[in-house]
């Protein structure tokens, strides 16, 4: 029982937490991504198609990345060279690309809402050798995708890249004071587009992971908000790695729990609150936390 | 044809001769199940009623409701068939204006002179499929099949519209086995197959072997489960059993093109169809059970036969399928 929820709460962390964490180097480096959702459906697309008829899963990640990163430069470019607002231009790409999406299925596959293909390769599960058959760390570690390992991988290397080297602090500057960093012979908008590119590679992943890492068919509403979820995941995360990775995983957790809580006789329209309500509830915690630290600092003064 | 209707004494009933129209919903024609299906019956009704008609696409379905439906009728068709669920509303303020216009919704009662409403016994099909998947679930020389009588249901959302198919569901499953055990769960969401997948997976692994969706998109990923754990799932409105061959045990089939075929042969008629509900049960062949292509020669007969035997019961009216939408709820699901 245990060891479901723990596997099924880290299946649905993995599109968010890669998603969230593109989103956040895109926000440190000055540019709120409010497409993450077109990103993730245009790599789930992508994904989907390479994979089908036997296609090669590395080959369908590598096009879902690289679809993501163009939607992405698009959005960025508007917003970098033509000076549009970032929330807009986002809204209005999540909007485009649905519709887009929704036009190639009907004019291409003469299909609304599903497409389903034959012979979809799956990405792979690996068992870990020794771990695999452990309670509790089986469920963590074991029989996971490249994907789901790859995102916690980038989790403290996030922070080491934001934190310990150059790059990561021309990002940083980029984002917070384009003006000096300009007068210091950066190129703040360049910067920011490239960490734009870098969302929405990771997004497009994210997207692929839904169709081809979890169910094997595409849907025009495969991403469901989860663009929005990451969005919010790096808001609770205040652009700090760990934290955003704990608010994603708090709702892929309380995601999974909801399923199971359902089948019990608990009613389903509380239940499915459950993950919003645990996000407000966790950031209300924080904050306090937060505010306590302040004062007690205050005090020693 | 008038005169000989009349010089044959048939009274009331006057021929239709006006062309008909079919509204086409969203998702446009060539999605391969709602409009498409409803089409085809367009065309079989129009055919046998002798009448010419046409279909009516628009980009904006939802938004130009009320200008698709003045243009429609002003352009002097008899009778309008409407499959946007959301024109019923704009419907009952254009019917209004055109009173000589026979109008037709699906899945809604819109209460004018002049609107024929098309309900769907969705209860019904249903049923059987519950009855199915509850003699299916304990009997292990099934491939996939464990011993324990649980099943599973997963709804798109917590309403009356689809807790009416739920329903139905249970009674059927309570029939065949009274200690079925009975999951039901809802995703929320009709288009999030992942959600889905992950839902009917927590089924399977709370000991369910047959899991019936009623949830659109989201249950695609309930047929992917299914398929990925060796169980079975059940589909909906459309014959799904080939999305997954042999790991659909049926697909609960609403016939939207049977209703339409009849609306159009009854206008054709020249029936006073205006300001009535028609009905489409297991008895119209409005709804009903797959031919389980890829399923039926692993279920035993016996179980077969007692799903006809239900159908002949539900048929003949000695078995009344609860309707949540007409009924309420009932005790075992609140």
């Amino acid at each position: 029982m245990i060891d479901n929820i723990i596997h099924s709460a880290l299946i649905m962390t993995t599109p968010v937490l890669l998603a969230a964490l593109g989103g956040l180097i895109n926000r440190v480096g000055g540019l709120v991504n409010i497409g993450l959702g077109a990103m993730m459906l245009s790599g789930a697309l992508v994904g989907f198609l390479v994979a089908a008829d036997d296609g090669s899963w590395p080959l369908a990640l590598a096009a879902a990345g690289l679809a993501g990163a163009v939607t992405a430069l698009a959005m960025s470019l508007i917003v970098t060279r033509l000076g549009a607002d970032e929330i807009i231009v986002g809204l209005g790409l999540n909007i485009v690309v649905a519709g887009l999406v929704r036009f190639f299925l009907k004019s291409h596959f003469h299909t609304s809402g599903t497409l389903g293909l034959p012979a979809v390769t799956m990405l792979p599960r690996y068992d870990l050798p020794g771990i695999a058959d452990l309670p509790v760390l089986g469920a963590i570690f074991s029989g996971h995708d490249i994907l789901t390992w790859m995102s916690w991988v980038l989790v403290p290397a996030t922070v080491w890249f934001l934190a310990r080297t150059r790059a990561g602090l021309r990002l940083r500057a980029a984002g917070a004071a384009p003006g000096p960093a300009r007068a210091l012979g950066l190129a703040p908008l360049a910067i920011r587009d490239i960490s734009s590119v870098y969302a929405g590679f990771l997004s497009g992943l994210a997207g692929a992971y839904l169709a081809i890492g979890v169910v094997g068919i595409f849907n025009e509403g495969i991403v469901a908000g989860r663009g929005f979820i990451a969005l919010a995941a790096f808001y609770f995360g205040r652009n700090r790695p760990v934290a955003t990775a704990m608010g994603a995983l708090l709702f892929g957790f309380f995601d999974a729990i909801q399923i199971r809580l359902q089948g019990r006789g608990v009613p389903a329209e509380l239940v499915q609150m459950l993950p919003y309500a645990m996000v407000i509830v966790f950031l209300t915690l924080v904050a306090v936390a937060a505010r306590r630290r302040a004062q007690k600092v205050d005090v020693h003064d | 044809m008038m005169a000989l209707a009349s010089a044959l004494g048939v009274t009331g009933a006057q021929a239709a001769e006006k062309p008909a129209a079919l509204i086409i919903a969203q998702g446009g024609l060539g999605d391969q199940s709602y409009n498409d299906l409803a089409n085809a019956g367009f065309k079989r009704g129009l055919e046998a009623a002798g009448l010419k008609g046409r279909t009516v696409e628009s980009k904006d379905v939802v938004a130009q409701a009320n200008d698709i439906l003045r243009r429609a009728s002003d352009a002097e068709f008899g009778l309008i068939v409407d499959l946007e669920y959301s024109h019923g509303t704009p419907m009952l303020e254009v019917a209004k204006d055109y009173p000589n216009t026979l109008y037709g919704i699906l899945n809604q009662v819109r209460k004018a002179p002049n609107i024929v409403s098309v309900l769907f016994q969705e209860q019904e099909g249903s049923y059987l499929a519950g009855l199915l998947a509850a003699s299916v679930t304990t009997d292990t020389s099934i491939k996939g099949i464990n011993p324990e009588p649980i099943i599973g249901v997963i709804g798109g959302t917590k309403s009356a519209g689809i807790d009416k198919f739920i329903a139905g569901y249970i009674a059927g499953a309570k029939a065949a086995n009274p200690n079925t055990q009975v999951l039901v769960a809802y995703s929320n969401n009709f288009a999030d197959p992942a959600l889905g997948q992950q839902m009917a997976k927590a089924m399977f692994e709370s000991g369910a072997d047959i899991v019936y969706h009623v949830a659109g998109g989201t249950g695609m990923g309930v047929i992917q489960a299914a398929k990925a754990a060796g169980r079975y799932a059940i589909g909906v409105d459309a014959d799904q059993d080939g999305i997954a061959p042999g790991s659909v045990l049926t697909s609960m089939i609403k016939r939207t093109d049977v209703a339409v075929e009849n609306v159009v042969k009854a206008y054709g008629r020249g029936e006073k169809i205006g300001g009535t509900t028609m009905a489409f049960g297991l008895k119209e062949n409005g709804v009903g059970l797959s031919e389980m292509k890829y399923t039926k020669t692993l279920i035993p007969a016996a179980i077969l036969a007692k799903v006809e035997a239900a159908k002949a019961d539900i048929i003949e009216g000695r078995i009344k399928v609860w309707n949540v939408v007409e009924q309420g709820y009932p005790d075992y699901l609140k």
